[in-house]
């Protein structure tokens, strides 16, 4: 147990210290699903894959599923191949914290379409890649490399229909599939700040 | 005068004014006189209930800014609001900037002059993000009558008035900050890039809130850092989006006591004044202070660990010279502290000529450069070889070994060479003292240099010097005789163990090729001994010995220094961090000031080593003081970072760090406390773990 904390402990400052940089190698993590399945970034290289810092009570992240924006981008990009994988670092204390069973049905009742949902109770994976708000959205290309980092659109707002904005996670995936470079890699995330565990 | 105007307006605050959300309530704030033709100020006042927040105008890493939506009548128009000074909210490493339990967000009305219709009916959507543990997005609309005229209203509006003077006093003033500059303290790390800020006035209470961004953020946590006096200096870490790194930037310079929004632009450089001011102490020190720590640490130099190989051979040259003439023993004192004030003038100059060439100096700058670590090594070999007298030193055409020279009559040159050895070997430690009186001397002029390092000098030579002084004191020392031949060569044995210290260093920089040093050394070792046993005490074929001399030193030199080992092509310094991966020991992390902004963010407190592996009192420090049980459950406990700063291979911008605390060298401990505005606690250069578990605990409180 204690060595499982000091990785995580080392895991955390990496992130924390070194951050992370467009164009080099995204940091590899292992998380567990909301179905208690293994999830490695690894897993899925060769493939591009989105990570989202997700949580549904926000009201930014909540705008892009309750209109359902959300979903049907999920379901755009599983049928191009890419991986989305949501990740939930909303601490066990704040009530916006979801178990496994309460996530399952905001699944199924939301509709989710994305690949996996991972619970990042801990902040493990938040912290790794200094997620700072919900929603904040990074694209990592087949190559493994960090492609975009920031906001899901450019509608930093909780209403407004996410469709009519301009969205860049989309653009940056069109763009890596077309074998092309990123043309906006970075931007400022907006949303709710993560409510960590610590 | 306006109250002769021909109009006088009056205002009545209504009922309606007042909306309310989930948990925060927005009412419309009128003032009490408006005149056509003239501009109002009112207010939008947030009551937020406890706990929840809502946020500036520049949220800062997440959030949303309160926006207001005017549905005004023709002939009145809003301007932009002026928000009041918010607080910095946490968590460190995503702040945000917002207002708690009540702001009155500032709003000015112009009326046309030829406004009559009165009352003027004002309305506003106002929305706005509220968040506690979690966020609301609310909106409220707020209305409220502006009377043109009657007497009515008038005792409600005073308190209005009252409020809103209060609330514009807490606007930050759009004065320009004439001293304020800012300057990238160096090139860009990747999409990330290190901003100073400094301006006139009171470190305490000092900040800078920026204004929002779209292609670049400065990040919440602010560091401070060394400054002249009177003035305030700020490190910021910035995030680039987008586009070019920013030529100007705008946001709110803070102290204590005032608040002003203005715009800088951003050099490269900080401007001479600012640049002039890059080193100063942020006390003026009297010079003659510094000269007193600079002769302290020249005394205390002579018992650091750097120096006690050199120490034996002292006691043995004043154990010899006790029967020398009284006359030639002072000489001799003189002679030695002579070597050690031309050593120490020679690392004056090098550093006057390294500052001149425009590059940074440090104190023992020179064990980072290979080749002086071979030169060194080979030295120090030479002398553990003449102590174990395998071969001797022949001087001015008489033949005597280095540790006799020292005494006899021509022992001139040993004296002076033990005066050289004593400075080179002593430059890796910084002793107590020593380390204020460098740091102060490496900022100041070429003169102070001198002189300062010509005080160290005289506090590393005075002991010797005061001892041939005072021959009577030698008295105490054992009569020469047969036993000083066993004291020497067991005084080679820490001699021999100085060239395993030295190698050790070199290995870092040959890598596996050091090997070939070690070669070269026994090589030379053999040559000696030929040399001593066959030419100096050998009665025949001198010259085939002296072949087989010069034959062995050459193929050692041209095949293992120069063939194998390729000495004067060290490896490039590679990017080792010195981060031990002891899995009980502490993790250490690479330092680097992004490193360190990124680690305060946190909120956590953080400790930084500056280090060096040829730092011997950084050695002994770790040893005794950091890497001990009792600290590293101490870092756990209190949840420390810890980040290790390795000067080994002497690196720039390690050395600016080290100029900014003033200081010449290593080792500099920090402790930077848990609140991310706090200045860092410097410990002592001799650690015990008491001060460094002392300055963890007051890091947290």
């Amino acid at each position: 147990m204690k060595k499982i904390i000091a990785l995580f402990a080392i895991v955390f400052l990496t992130g924390a210290v070194f951050g992370i940089e467009i164009g080099k190698p995204a940091p590899d993590f292992s998380g567990t699903d909301i179905n208690g399945k293994t999830i490695r970034l690894s897993d899925y290289k060769g493939k591009i894959v989105v990570l989202e810092s997700y949580n549904s009570d926000c009201p930014f992240c909540k705008n892009h599923y309750q209109t359902s924006a959300a979903q049907e981008l999920q379901k755009t990009m599983a049928d191009k191949g890419v991986v989305w994988l949501m990740v939930n670092s909303v601490g066990p204390k704040n009530p916006s914290h979801r178990t496994p069973a309460e996530a399952q049905t905001e699944w199924t009742n939301l509709k989710i379409a994305a690949t996996a949902w991972i619970d990042d109770t801990t902040g493990t994976i938040g912290h790794l890649y200094d997620m700072k708000t919900t929603p904040h959205m990074f694209v990592i290309a087949a190559d493994g490399t960090l492609a975009y980092d920031g906001a899901m659109d450019n509608n930093p707002k909780p209403f407004g229909d996410p469709r009519k904005a301009k969205n860049y996670v989309s653009a940056a995936v069109d763009e890596l599939l077309a074998g092309k470079a990123v043309t906006i890699s970075a931007t400022k995330p907006y949303g709710c700040s993560v409510h960590y565990a610590n | 005068m306006r109250l002769l105007l021909a109009i006088i307006i009056f205002l009545s605050a209504i009922a309606g004014n007042t909306a309310r959300a989930a948990h925060t309530e927005a009412d419309l704030i009128l003032p009490a006189l408006a005149y056509p033709g003239d501009t109002v100020l009112v207010g939008v006042r947030l009551k937020m209930a406890p706990g929840w927040h809502t946020y500036w105008k520049n949220p800062g890493a997440a959030g949303q800014a309160t926006e207001i939506k005017w549905q005004l009548p023709p002939g009145v128009t809003a301007s932009e609001i002026q928000w009041p000074l918010p607080q910095k909210l946490p968590p460190a490493d995503i702040t945000t900037y917002g207002y708690e339990n009540e702001v009155v967000l500032l709003v000015s009305l112009k009326l046309q002059k030829n406004v009559k219709d009165s009352p003027l009916h004002l309305a506003a959507k106002v929305s706005w993000l509220e968040c506690n543990e979690s966020c609301i997005p609310a909106s409220a609309e707020i209305q409220g009558d502006l009377n043109l005229g009657a007497a009515s209203g008038n005792a409600i509006n005073a308190a209005n008035e009252n409020l809103l003077a209060l609330w514009l006093a807490k606007v930050p003033t759009a004065n320009t900050v004439a001293s304020a500059q800012a300057w990238w303290e160096k090139p860009a790390n990747g999409d990330t890039r290190i901003l100073d800020l400094q301006w006139l006035g009171d470190a305490a209470g000092a900040d800078f809130f920026p204004a929002a961004d779209d292609n670049f953020e400065i990040q919440g946590a602010t560091e401070k850092i060394s400054a002249p006096d009177g003035m305030i200096r700020l490190r910021k870490l910035v995030k680039k989006f987008s586009g070019e790194w920013p030529k100007e930037i705008k946001g709110v310079f803070l102290t204590a006591s005032t608040a002003s929004e203005t715009k800088v632009s951003v050099g490269d450089t900080p401007t001479t004044a600012a640049a002039a001011a890059i080193a100063p102490p942020q006390k003026i020190e009297p010079l003659w202070r510094m000269l007193i720590y600079a002769f302290i640490g020249g005394l205390i130099l002579n018992i650091m660990p750097c120096v006690l190989p050199v120490i034996a051979l002292k006691i043995l040259g004043f154990v010899n010279e006790s029967k020398s003439s009284p006359r030639h023993v002072r000489t001799l004192g003189l002679v030695y502290a002579l070597g050690v004030l031309f050593s120490f003038l020679v690392l004056a100059a090098i550093v006057i000529g390294v500052k001149a060439a425009g590059h940074k100096a440090g104190w023992g700058m020179q064990f980072g450069n290979p080749v002086f670590l071979v030169c060194l090594v080979t030295l120090v070999m030479l002398v553990a070889m003449n102590l174990f007298g395998i071969f001797e030193v022949t001087l001015a055409g008489g033949a005597m070994n280095v540790a006799s020279g020292l005494s006899t009559k021509s022992g001139m040159i040993g004296a002076f060479f033990n005066g050289v050895l004593a400075t080179a070997l002593a430059t890796p430690c910084t002793a107590p003292f020593l380390s204020i009186a460098l740091g102060f001397a490496f900022a100041k002029s070429a003169a102070v240099i001198v002189l300062i390092f010509g005080t160290v000098a005289a506090g590393l030579a005075s002991p010797y010097v005061l001892l041939s002084w005072n021959p009577a004191w030698l008295k105490f020392l054992p009569k020469p005789g047969a036993w000083m031949e066993k004291f020497k060569m067991a005084m080679a044995f820490p001699m021999l163990l100085t060239v395993v210290w030295l190698f050790n260093l070199a290995a870092e920089s040959y890598g596996d090729r050091v090997l070939w040093l070690g070669v070269f050394l026994v090589t030379m070792a053999m040559a000696l001994w030929i040399y001593g046993e066959f030419v100096q005490r050998g009665r025949s074929k001198k010259v085939l010995a002296t072949i087989v001399v010069l034959a062995l030193l050459a193929a050692g030199y041209g095949y293992a220094l120069e063939g194998q080992l390729r000495w004067r092509e060290p490896l490039k310094p590679m990017k080792t961090n010195g981060l031990a991966h002891d899995i009980d020991g502490i993790a250490w992390q690479a330092w680097s000031p992004e490193a360190l902004m990124q680690a305060r963010a946190t909120g956590r407190p953080v400790l930084v080593d500056f280090t060096a592996d040829w730092c011997l009192t950084c050695q002994v420090n770790k040893r005794t003081s950091i890497e001990v049980q009792s600290v590293r459950d101490k870092i756990k406990s209190l949840n420390v970072i810890t980040l290790l700063a390795d000067y080994t291979h002497f690196p720039d911008v390690i050395t600016s760090e080290l100029n900014h605390f003033n200081r010449a060298g290593v080792p500099l401990v920090l402790v930077y406390p848990q609140n991310p505005a706090a200045n860092a606690i410097v410990l002592p250069e001799v650690l015990t773990p008491n001060v460094v578990l002392n300055a963890l605990d007051r890091a947290v409180n």
